[in-house]
């Protein structure tokens, strides 16, 4: 347990002197919730709730989520990789588990430090308003995490190097955005797209937290393709993780 | 008799058609300090690879301590140190936090004034990583592959690209580790002559050479340990520079 408690605290100090490193899951929520936002405020869309507590603040938080997780996370893990970092840890006694855990834990602190400077901007400057159930909207938030990060370790097995992380998953985060509902909503998109989109990681994602801040049940469709995502991705994640090129 | 420390026994690595290892043998008893002698390409790299659990042999057994290096990764983990050739961390953490954090995953670790003393970097213990020299990157990776009180410890081009004032102070280091058996991977003759109690010389991922620096040299009738290399082998065992990245593995 310390070892995992010392590997969050190296990951974590790495994250934070490289300054750079945290504009992502900083910067860019607030960047989106600014320039998203518009008239959403005072746009009544569920008894009570406005765009921007149903349709923009879920599309902010999946969005951060999907950033960190299937770009972020990934481009790590091959930088680890090419330049040696992983191998070296190979040959002492840390479980290749332990380093993804940590490299998890990390993400999951920046993504809620970001989703958490960007809720309280859209609470206090814009009048959002938060899910009057926080415990669902918390958990759905750490199962869209847990999915979106193990489609990022999936990445990280999958691509050789740091460049071709940072394209696989800047190719998947726009596809699987897109598809999703990042851009527009999903009614926008041509019917099969939208229906396989909303099925995928980040359109289950952003449905079950706008089901959410709606202040209604959360569907099980959303759900239960959030659940799968996580089996899959994480499965073939171990099975395919490689310490080495 | 005791267990040997590293016990390898008929193992064969291919890459592709490439050939790393073949049919390799080497028995190293506890306490020795052996050295493993070979151009690049010859299947030093691989043969660590094999010992440190990243790779399994196609054919062949590999033991540490009795150990399985791959079935019994954790075990082998906790009774062997690696330093690996070219020593990689993270860049921008201090030498006292990447001792720290090293530390955390031995049961029993140095202390961590104590590691530092012994490598002499207990004036840059607030230095990143990436500002040290070569050498003291060198002295930091030594450290980290004592840091768990290993029994059998792995020492990778210990000196490679080290000027010799850094090479002296990173034998003296080696000297210290009275209590550990040591395999010690090398292209440098005068490292393995001065520090080793045993050679044996790899080529083209054959073991063609064994026994102690003296033996070998005489073996052959040469005039040192590099004259005997070079008849072993057929080749001048300082490598190009540009070879380096293509030791096999």
């Amino acid at each position: 347990m310390r070892a995992f408690a010392m590997l969050v605290l190296g990951e974590a100090r790495m994250v934070v002197r490289d300054t750079a490193g945290l504009v992502v899951p900083l910067g860019l929520p607030l960047l989106i919730l600014l320039t998203s936002t518009g008239d959403a405020a005072e746009t009544e869309v569920a008894p009570g709730r406005s765009a921007l507590d149903v349709i923009v603040l879920p599309i902010v938080v999946t969005t951060v989520v999907a950033m960190v997780g299937v770009i972020n996370l990934p481009s790590f893990l091959a930088l680890y990789r090419r330049t040696g970092i992983l191998r070296r840890l190979a040959v002492t006694p840390v479980s290749p588990l332990m380093v993804l855990g940590a490299q998890a834990v990390v993400g999951v602190v920046q993504v809620l430090l970001g989703t958490g400077l960007a809720l309280t901007v859209a609470v206090v400057a814009l009048d959002a308003r938060l899910p009057a159930d926080a415990l669902a909207a918390l958990g759905v938030l750490l199962l869209a995490v847990a999915t979106l990060f193990s489609v990022g370790l999936l990445v990280a097995s999958i691509a050789r190097t740091p460049n071709a992380a940072v394209a696989l998953g800047l190719v998947l985060f726009l596809g699987l955005g897109a598809a999703g509902g990042m851009f527009g909503g999903s009614d926008q998109l041509p019917g099969p797209v939208g229906v396989v989109g909303a099925a995928l990681p980040y359109g289950a994602a952003r449905e079950a937290l706008g089901a959410v801040a709606a202040g209604g049940a959360v569907p099980t469709t959303p759900l239960l393709a959030l659940a799968a995502a996580v089996v899959a991705g994480t499965a073939v994640a171990a099975a395919t993780f490689r310490w080495d090129r | 008799m005791s267990e040997p420390a590293v016990a390898v026994s008929g193992a064969t690595k291919h890459f592709g058609a490439t050939t790393a290892l073949d049919d390799v043998s080497l028995t190293v008893a506890p306490g020795e300090v052996v050295g493993v002698l070979g151009v690049n390409g010859a299947g030093k790299s691989t043969l660590v690879d094999l010992l440190a659990g990243l790779r399994r042999p196609d054919s062949g057994s590999v033991r540490v301590l009795g150990l399985d290096p791959v079935r019994e990764r954790r075990a082998v983990r906790r009774v062997l140190g690696v330093q690996l050739q070219q020593p990689r961390f993270h860049d921008s953490l201090t030498v006292d936090e990447l001792v720290d954090l090293h530390r955390s995953f031995h049961r029993d670790p140095v202390a961590r004034d104590e590691l530092l003393a012994t490598v002499e970097l207990t004036g840059r213990r607030t230095t990143r990583f990436e500002h040290l020299s070569g050498g003291q990157q060198q002295r930091l990776s030594i450290a980290l592959a004592l840091v768990g009180r290993p029994r059998v410890v792995i020492l990778d081009e210990l000196t490679t690209g080290l000027d010799p004032r850094a090479r002296r102070r990173i034998w003296a280091t080696v000297e210290t580790l009275e209590e550990q058996t040591v395999l010690l991977v090398s292209h440098a003759m005068d490292e393995v002559a001065r520090l080793c109690d045993r050679v044996v010389v790899l080529h083209a991922g054959r073991v063609v050479a064994e026994g102690t620096p003296a033996a070998v040299v005489a073996f052959v009738g040469a005039d040192d340990l590099e004259d005997a290399f070079v008849r072993i082998t057929g080749h001048d065992p300082a490598p190009d520079e540009d070879d380096r990245d293509e030791d096999l593995g």
